[in-house]
């Protein structure tokens, strides 16, 4: 369990050949609460995580000196830290690669920090609570995050992975209204266009596979112009 | 080829064949021919003696010793009596003047063997007229062996150029099949080098070719990545200031510019990426795609109260587009209407061939375009509408095809792609 975090401050290495992201990240960070260290070379990072343990890592793909995938397998040899890769290559080979290697989670360039901040918190909580509160659970609805599988009145749902995506960022914010904007930066990672219909047709096959209809929600209420939201249990 | 190979060994054994056993019958059939007259004459000597100095009894008992049925034997005596079994001495007459022994033909293809033999009283002549039987003695047989010889030989010499030109054409067929997976897109593809020489040569060079293009692939793919890496690090930078601005509409007009500009680099990076995805044929079923993509889609238009009608032919229409390319325009295509329409607004997409080449139509009952030429060009600027049709109009080009905006006569919009066929 991370030291730092849920205690107050947690502890990040960020390991970024870029020196305009690592400034302005660090500072990004650091206003949102936590204590970032920054490394510029892989080595450099490697030796870093190795002498001063942070809570997390978060691991450009593109570094000079060495394949950051690379640098993940020889850091999964000797550290079980949380890592977070941000690549700015978008091909699923890359980021399939990655996760093999041992990352938590992936950010694609370009990120906001916003949403990097959103899969550190939940990279963290779900490395605190080791696997053992991995599930999410909304009135009938029950999400489980390490096994990707959603059940609802006991009924499992056969869902496509951008829709279980979607169906657990709401459910871990049920009662919230969420805008397309958040959902498409946060669960696509992809910048808004104003007009864009990806999330809308997402949320049409959720609501089908959760056996309700636009007309007649249940779960997922969408509020007109300004998002939508997974709707709790009363009280 | 293996075909050919086996007709030019056939025409040549059977007139190599044809010119050794013709002879060679021939022969058969003089020699069988010699034999029965030197049978004719060992026999027609022996009664030589008796006819110089014996009586005609003497004679006739020694001509029945000789005589039988293939050698019919009579003697013509200077008297002009004849002893033993006459023939037909009208139609073969003795010359009475003959000194030596002489053989003559007759037209029936019978022969007669004249023996003169001097005595005291004259010269009498000894006739032996021999049997086609005889004379074509054993002819039958070895010709009937000659033949199964000609046949067996012609026979063997087919299988054998058979057995060549497979070993020929195995290779040839081989690495066709192997130029037919590369075609495909199989990179892994290698020819297993074999055959003659020249065959080998071309085998290997197919697989150095082979090996280049997957080298070639493999650079752009290392190329794109550098690109979208050394584009898209800045922007990250400029978002993560952007949105470090205390100014709520300063930094909201900023996040909003490096969202474009995001988008548009997205696209740059997408249309790079376009050769990779394709490999080395792009190639998928319009039929089958916009088939899926429609029914992606229709759950959002059925929410939206809208009309969904669908035209798709009832088989494969095959188009030079990769299966993304196509997904991705198709999606773009829907996704506009949806967004630029009205909720509650119907909507058709329609396939058709024309020639050899597709017709893909998305057709709304909306509003329609102000100016649809400047949406075909690509010069809308008008966000993501221009953004959508974008990617549908470079797909339709790369395909050989082309992108054509309308607004109808009776209102609402078409937007068809026409997609050229997959390369031959």
């Amino acid at each position: 369990m991370p030291p730092g975090y849920g205690l107050g401050v947690a502890s990040l290495l960020l390991i970024e050949d870029d020196l305009r992201i690592r400034t302005a990240l660090t500072r990004a960070l650091g206003e949102r609460g936590h204590a970032v260290a920054s490394e510029p070379t892989a080595m450099g990072g490697l030796q870093h995580a190795i002498d001063d343990p942070p809570d997390l890592v978060v691991l450009d793909l593109g570094l000079p000196d060495l394949d950051g995938t690379q640098l993940l397998r020889m850091l999964r040899s000797v550290s079980q830290v949380p890592v977070i890769v941000a690549t700015a290559r978008d091909d699923d080979r890359v980021v399939v690669e990655a996760l093999d290697a041992g990352a938590d989670d992936y950010v694609v360039k370009p990120f906001s920090a916003d949403a990097l901040d959103a899969r550190i918190r939940a990279v963290l909580r779900r490395s605190s609570t080791d696997g053992a509160a991995s599930t999410i659970e909304v009135g009938d609805l029950a999400v489980d995050l390490k096994g990707r599988t959603a059940v609802l009145g006991g009924r499992p749902l056969d869902l496509r992975p951008r829709e279980f995506d979607l169906l657990a960022y709401l459910a871990a914010r049920p009662n919230e209204v969420v805008s397309k904007r958040t959902l498409l930066a946060e669960v696509w990672q992809q910048p808004y266009g104003g007009a864009d219909k990806t999330v809308d047709v997402h949320l049409s096959w959720l609501r089908r596979k959760l056996g309700e209809s636009a007309d007649e929600p249940q779960l997922l209420h969408t509020i007109r112009g300004v998002g939508v939201k997974l709707v709790g249990p009363p009280g | 080829m293996r075909r050919r190979l086996v007709l030019l060994a056939a025409a040549t054994t059977s007139v190599v064949l044809l010119a050794f056993t013709l002879p060679l019958a021939v022969l058969i059939d003089r020699a069988a021919t010699n034999a029965a007259i030197a049978t004719a004459t060992d026999r027609s000597q022996s009664i030589v003696p008796t006819v110089a100095v014996g009586t005609a009894a003497e004679i006739s008992r020694a001509v029945s010793a000789v005589a039988d049925r293939d050698f019919v034997v009579r003697v013509r005596m200077p008297s002009g009596s004849v002893v033993g079994r006459p023939f037909d001495t009208a139609r073969h007459p003795v010359d009475p003047r003959l000194r030596a022994t002489e053989v003559r033909s007759l037209p029936d293809g019978r022969v007669i063997l004249d023996q003169p033999v001097l005595r005291t009283d004259g010269t009498a002549v000894i006739s032996t007229l021999m049997s086609e039987r005889v004379l074509d003695a054993g002819v039958w047989h070895a010709w009937s062996v000659l033949a199964m010889l000609a046949v067996t030989l012609f026979a063997l010499s087919l299988v054998v150029a058979d057995r060549l030109a497979r070993s020929m054409t195995r290779p040839v067929t081989e690495l066709a099949a192997t130029a037919e997976r590369l075609g495909r897109g199989d990179l892994d593809a290698r020819a297993e080098p074999g055959g003659p020489d020249e065959v080998r040569e071309v085998g290997l060079a197919l697989n150095r070719l082979a090996a280049r293009i997957g080298e070639l692939l493999a650079h752009e793919r290392e190329s794109v990545a550098d690109l979208s890496h050394r584009l898209r690090t800045p922007i990250t930078a400029l978002r993560l200031e952007a949105e470090s601005v205390r100014d709520d509409e300063a930094r909201g007009r900023l996040t909003s510019a490096v969202d474009e500009l995001t988008r548009g680099v997205d696209d740059v990076i997408r249309e790079a990426r376009r050769t990779i995805r394709e490999g080395v044929e792009a190639r998928c079923d319009a039929t089958s795609v916009v088939s899926e993509r429609v029914a992606f889609w229709q759950v959002l238009a059925e929410d939206q109260h809208r009309r969904l009608s669908l035209v798709l032919p009832d088989r494969p229409s095959w188009v030079r587009v990769s299966r993304p390319d196509l997904e991705a325009a198709m999606d773009a295509l829907l996704g506009n209407v949806l967004s630029h329409t009205e909720e509650g607004i119907g909507f058709g997409v329609e396939l058709r061939r024309d020639g050899t080449a597709v017709l893909v139509s998305v057709r709304d009952d909306g509003p329609g375009f102000a100016d649809p030429s400047l949406l075909e060009r690509g010069r809308s600027g008008a966000g993501s509408t221009g953004l959508g049709l974008d990617i549908a109009r470079r797909t339709a080009l790369a395909s050989g095809g082309a992108l054509q905006v309308e607004s109808p006569a009776g209102g609402g919009a078409v937007v068809t792609m026409r997609l050229g066929p997959p390369a031959e």
